[in-house]
């Protein structure tokens, strides 16, 4: 609270209560320069009224009589189901399984492309017979292989973690090898020229120099994840999130399927936020003062 | 090549080929620092003299000839010769003290270590006050002595540092030569630095070897047994003293001479 009166107070001091031309100038200044830093209060500010103002805008056309209620209901509609979904309908579940298809497929994904993009980002050789071959199948969609995983398979959750994994584990082994690649040379020199093996400089080096860039794309590609996770569960899925929302279609249950999309959404923000904290907890020394 | 002990450069030659031409870049340089000794590789940019510091790293391959450390063959980077680069090349994951200790560490060095080496290099650049600190909280100069300490605390026969002060500002330069001296007299270390600054290259070195370009060949070696007579660490009587004012217009002329030629 006191922060944000002494920013308003601030703001007033820069802000004169009568702008001539010059001083509407500064005026557009203060609230519009390039490569400005906001207090975090103001940050939150805004990040909050953007939410406010998307659910105000759903609240109103909701109202609007632009479609039957049943096929567009309110976010207050919305919320009560995803209220009723999680106490009366077990649903809780649903999610469970749908987190536990995540994980593991993005753990065995991990698993299989760190080695191959460490070794691909420190070894020309490694790269120039793996990147051709990897690259190719980052452009083959995963949900063309439903049928494929469906025959091979069945229905169970090894073919959904199958098909989760498919989709980002090529992408996982390019974006790793990228990161390890932007190493600097003069890093490794260092280390050559105080000795080190070639095992000592891959972990001590360029892998130990990649991890916050190996966290970070980690984040990014488990956003790519959940997208996959609710084609894995539309098709011939009995649990989860995305076979709750086909039952509900079923029955035209269109606040129920708003709850999953909500659901989801609020997942994959709290998984983000975990890797964020990862991040910020484990790389201290990547200081904002790189001067 | 007459003495085992020390540097020896012989009859090393680099071409590099580049858009289907050979570049001759080193021609037949020999040269030879004794161990203690502190040695500069100075010339105009582009005489292949950070190339030839490579070399003697086992960073780079001569095209021909050989170079030896206390009689060994160089043809791979080692612990035995420790290098200071440009960059301020501290591992930024790592504190000033591991930073320091990594050489050590790597080569399971336990001896070392528990001898107090790290602490003694630490304080021997003076950043006993920032031992646990990371190397973005220092400035470019700090930086630099976190790589002079990390390299000396290996335990080196041979030091090389590749225009180690260049990127530094005048004042932070000056105190970073006096105590790179400072050390090294006192380890007796072997060093060999690259340099095209005239004044750092007599003010740090015992034997100054002069390359030319294109291609790099080396064209004088001048001793500077001046500065025993002088006073140490005094910056001002080492500029006012006749030899180096002799010296330094000397070389000048050298260096002007090789602008000539590529002009």
């Amino acid at each position: 609270m006191t922060a944000k009166l002494s920013d308003k107070a601030t703001q007033q001091a820069m802000i004169p209560a009568t702008p001539t031309g010059k001083q509407r100038q500064k005026r557009s200044d203060y609230w519009f320069d390039f490569n400005q830093s906001i207090p975090a209060g103001q940050r939150l500010v805004l990040g909050a009224a953007g939410w406010a103002a998307f659910l105000l805008l759903w609240q109103v056309t909701s109202q609007m009589d632009l479609a039957p209620d049943r096929l567009y209901p309110g976010p207050a509609a919305v919320f009560s189901s995803l209220q009723e979904l999680f106490l009366e309908k077990g649903f809780f579940s649903d999610v469970v399984s749908s987190v536990t298809r995540i994980v593991i497929s993005f753990a065995i994904a991990i698993v299989i492309a760190l080695p191959i993009g460490l070794l691909m980002g420190s070894f020309a050789r490694v790269d120039s017979l793996l990147n051709p071959l990897l690259g190719a199948w980052r452009y083959l969609p995963a949900p063309a292989f439903i049928p494929l995983l469906l025959m091979w398979l069945g229905t169970g959750d090894t073919q959904k973690i199958t098909l989760l994994l498919m989709g980002v584990v090529f992408f996982l082994v390019i974006m790793l090898a990228d990161v390890t690649r932007q190493t600097p040379r003069v890093l490794i020199e260092t280390a050559k020229t105080l000795g080190g093996g070639r095992r000592i400089i891959l972990w001590t080096v360029l892998f130990r120099h990649s991890l916050p860039g190996y966290v970070d794309t980690c984040r990014q590609m488990l956003a790519v994840s959940w997208t996959y996770l609710v084609i894995a569960e539309i098709v011939a899925a009995t649990d989860g999130i995305g076979a709750m929302m086909m039952r509900a279609k079923r029955f035209v249950h269109v606040d129920d399927i708003m709850a999953g999309i909500v659901t989801i959404g609020v997942l994959g923000l709290l998984f983000d936020v975990l890797f964020r904290l990862i991040y910020r907890k484990c790389f201290p020394y990547l200081g904002r003062a790189q001067s | 090549m007459l003495s085992a002990q020390g540097l020896s450069v012989s009859a090393i030659g680099k071409t590099f080929r580049s858009g289907g031409q050979t570049v001759q870049a080193l021609d037949d340089i020999s040269l030879s620092l004794p161990a203690g000794k502190v040695g500069v590789l100075l010339g105009p940019s582009g005489c292949g003299k950070s190339t030839l510091l490579r070399m003697v790293a086992g960073l780079e391959k001569p095209s021909e000839g050989a170079i030896t450390l206390n009689g060994r063959a160089v043809n791979q980077p080692g612990r035995d010769r420790g290098m200071v680069f440009q960059d301020y090349t501290s591992f930024p994951w790592l504190s000033v003290r591991s930073n320091v200790a990594y050489g050590l560490e790597i080569n399971g060095d336990r001896d070392a270590l528990n001898e107090g080496t790290v602490d003694h290099f630490i304080r021997a650049v003076g950043l006993e006050k920032f031992a646990d600190a990371y190397p973005h909280q220092l400035s470019g100069g700090m930086r630099q002595r976190v790589a002079i300490a990390r390299t000396l605390a290996n335990y080196p026969e041979l030091v090389l540092m590749d225009e180690p002060f260049g990127a530094l500002d005048p004042e932070t330069r000056w105190q970073m030569q006096d105590l790179l001296l400072n050390v090294v007299r006192k380890e007796q270390n072997t060093v060999l630095v690259v340099t095209h600054d005239i004044e750092e290259a007599l003010y740090l070195g015992d034997v100054v070897f002069f390359l030319s370009r294109h291609p790099g060949r080396l064209k004088e070696t001048i001793h500077t047994d001046f500065k025993a007579l002088l006073p140490r660490n005094d910056r001002e009587a080492f500029l006012q003293s006749e030899d180096y004012r002799r010296l330094e217009i000397h070389i000048r002329r050298l260096m002007r001479d090789e602008g000539r030629d590529a002009a």
